[in-house]
């Protein structure tokens, strides 16, 4: 009896989750599938070609990727050190330390970028991609540093003194030991810092003034179009990019690993 | 090297994240103060702008809104995350179901939205559904229930999209109970509410409160889904703030910041409230009481 209700909820839960994904991809290649018909009659790629040969959107992706890993490359800089220090140092005033860490989460990312907006015009940094990044760290730093300090903690300090007592540097430490053992939380805080870029529109719109052109500044005014064949391949799109960057990201994982031995 | 003792090492790990909050985030913030009380006309600081703002009507209905949107999608996601998660967590503490779990994660939140209205506007799934039953006959009779103007298409939104994300953060909560608790409850004669209430409950309530204050504090200044799928009138706070923000010839830049300034102050009130009952709770629990 309790064994079903658990399937029960398990079953709603996969179905409240993949229905819609199931109904996107059906929507992104159906033709002429018009209300009250409970599935699509014909299909074609058409949706697809249209947005991948749309130059504007290819050349969004180049853009969105180099931002993306721009911010995902400073964040692992800004979040590792102050990760560790919250996970293994203890000194007085931590707790206050803590809060101003953690406050970022709770303040409203544009209220802070509209106090910057003039600050990057001046700085030359307002529609410069460079600038999208910068601000591109308010909505993701605060969440890797939870991440990586709560995967230092799990961890534990044993295996970097065990290192450090066998004659391990800094470097070597991080590299060899503590990396392999930090994988799951640097996984999560990438994929993470990933999507949060990625979904990123006022803020790209605000700092890159529509001159940085990033794939979600795109989403918008294809939505406002009426292909809903062409909406729905693009929506997927936004959906299967992320799922190619994790490939990407496990290759790299697996090379440096290999590297490392 | 004398400078580079321990106390400095300890610094100098902190230093990156620190410097990070004070060049964007706090120096932000303050040039976003500053020129909220910015006087239009010259020099030194006034409340015009704030009373201006708070003379505008669509200003106070667009705070409304916001706030109820907010509230209602935070209430409803963390409600059903710990009733899934309670009932779940042996299972999704597998490798292979938190794969399932952090799926609907990778999906930008406007995506969402999308899938939203594939399933609820008047041509969505729903409908074609109502009409294969025959509940409908048009198109039409379909209620409006995204773009609408309570704000339901953006609640159901977030719903979708936060459940994962309370469900991943009560997890390990979950993980760390001592189940010898829940026998003790048992023993006593306690049923399933009990053991809930006396033993589950204490744990994850910090952390509820914590997932709930994160939700609220993102749905309440949250541009995207609200500049998809709102209807013109009444506007979410930031979608008319940012439309201020960029209107014509910046005149209207204090006020669109006075209002981010309100939302942020409103969150660190409810912040604060919340923090101080937690530690009065954990002063309770420490008595052992």
């Amino acid at each position: 009896m309790k064994k079903q209700r658990k399937m029960i909820v398990i079953v709603i839960l996969i179905a409240v989750f993949s229905v819609p994904i199931i109904l996107l991809s059906l929507k992104s290649l159906a033709v002429g599938w018009s209300w009250g018909e409970l599935l699509p009659s014909d299909f074609s790629l058409r949706g697809w070609s249209v947005v991948l040969n749309d130059p504007k959107i290819v050349a969004a992706i180049s853009v969105t990727y180099k931002i993306a890993i721009a911010v995902i490359l400073l964040n692992l800089l800004i979040a590792i050190p102050t990760g560790r220090a919250l996970a293994f140092y203890s000194f007085k005033g931590k707790g206050v330390i803590e809060t101003i860490l953690f406050m970022p989460i709770l303040i409203p990312a544009l209220a802070i970028a509209m106090g910057i907006h003039l600050t990057m015009i001046k700085l030359g940094l307002a529609d410069q991609w460079l600038g999208v990044v910068l601000v591109h760290l308010i909505p993701t730093v605060p969440y890797s540093i939870r991440i990586l300090r709560s995967g230092f903690e799990r961890v534990g300090m044993k295996w970097e003194e065990q290192s450090f007592t066998l004659g391990g540097t800094t470097l070597s430490t991080f590299w060899l030991v503590m990396f392999p053992l930090l994988l799951p939380s640097l996984r999560a805080a990438i994929y993470l810092t990933y999507v949060i870029s990625l979904s990123q529109y006022v803020l790209t719109a605000l700092i890159g003034g529509g001159n940085v052109v990033t794939l979600a500044m795109l989403y918008y005014p294809y939505f406002s179009s009426v292909d809903d064949m062409v909406i729905a391949s693009f929506s997927l799109m936004f959906a299967l990019l992320p799922l190619l960057f994790i490939v990407m990201v496990e290759l790299v994982i697996r090379v440096t690993i290999f590297i490392g031995k | 090297m004398r400078w580079y003792n321990s106390t400095n090492k300890k610094f100098l790990y902190l230093l990156p994240g620190l410097l990070f909050v004070l060049i964007l985030v706090a120096y932000g913030l303050l040039q976003t103060i500053i020129e909220s009380f910015a006087d239009p006309k010259g020099q030194g600081l006034t409340f015009a702008n704030y009373s201006r703002l708070f003379e505008q009507k669509s200003f106070w209905d667009s705070l409304v809104f916001s706030f109820r949107v907010s509230f209602i999608s935070t209430v409803i996601a963390l409600t059903i995350g710990i009733v899934v998660t309670k009932f779940l967590h042996e299972i999704l503490l597998k490798k292979s179901w938190k794969l399932l779990i952090w799926l609907p994660m990778l999906f930008p939140h406007f995506i969402a939205g999308y899938l939203i209205l594939l399933l609820f506007a008047p041509s969505g799934l729903f409908s074609t559904l109502a009409s294969q039953i025959g509940i409908i006959d048009e198109m039409s009779q379909f209620p409006i229930i995204v773009m609408d103007r309570q704000g339901v298409g953006i609640i159901l939104t977030y719903i979708w999209k936060e459940i994962p994300f309370v469900v991943l953060m009560l997890l390990p909560v979950f993980a760390q109970i001592d189940n010898r608790y829940k026998d003790v409850v048992r023993t006593l004669g306690g049923g399933k509410w009990e053991t809930f209430r006396t033993v589950e409950w204490p744990w994850l309530f910090p952390v509820v409160v914590e997932t709930g204050l994160i939700i609220f504090a993102f749905v309440f200044a949250a541009f995207e889904v609200p500049y998809l799928l709102g209807a013109t009138y009444p506007k979410m706070l930031p979608v008319l703030a940012y439309q201020w923000f960029f209107e014509g010839n910046w005149s209207n830049r204090p006020l669109a910041m006075a209002s981010m300034l309100l939302i942020t102050a409103m969150i660190m009130i409810l912040a604060t409230i919340f923090f101080y009952l937690l530690q009065k709770k954990r002063y309770r629990m420490m008595r052992g009481n």
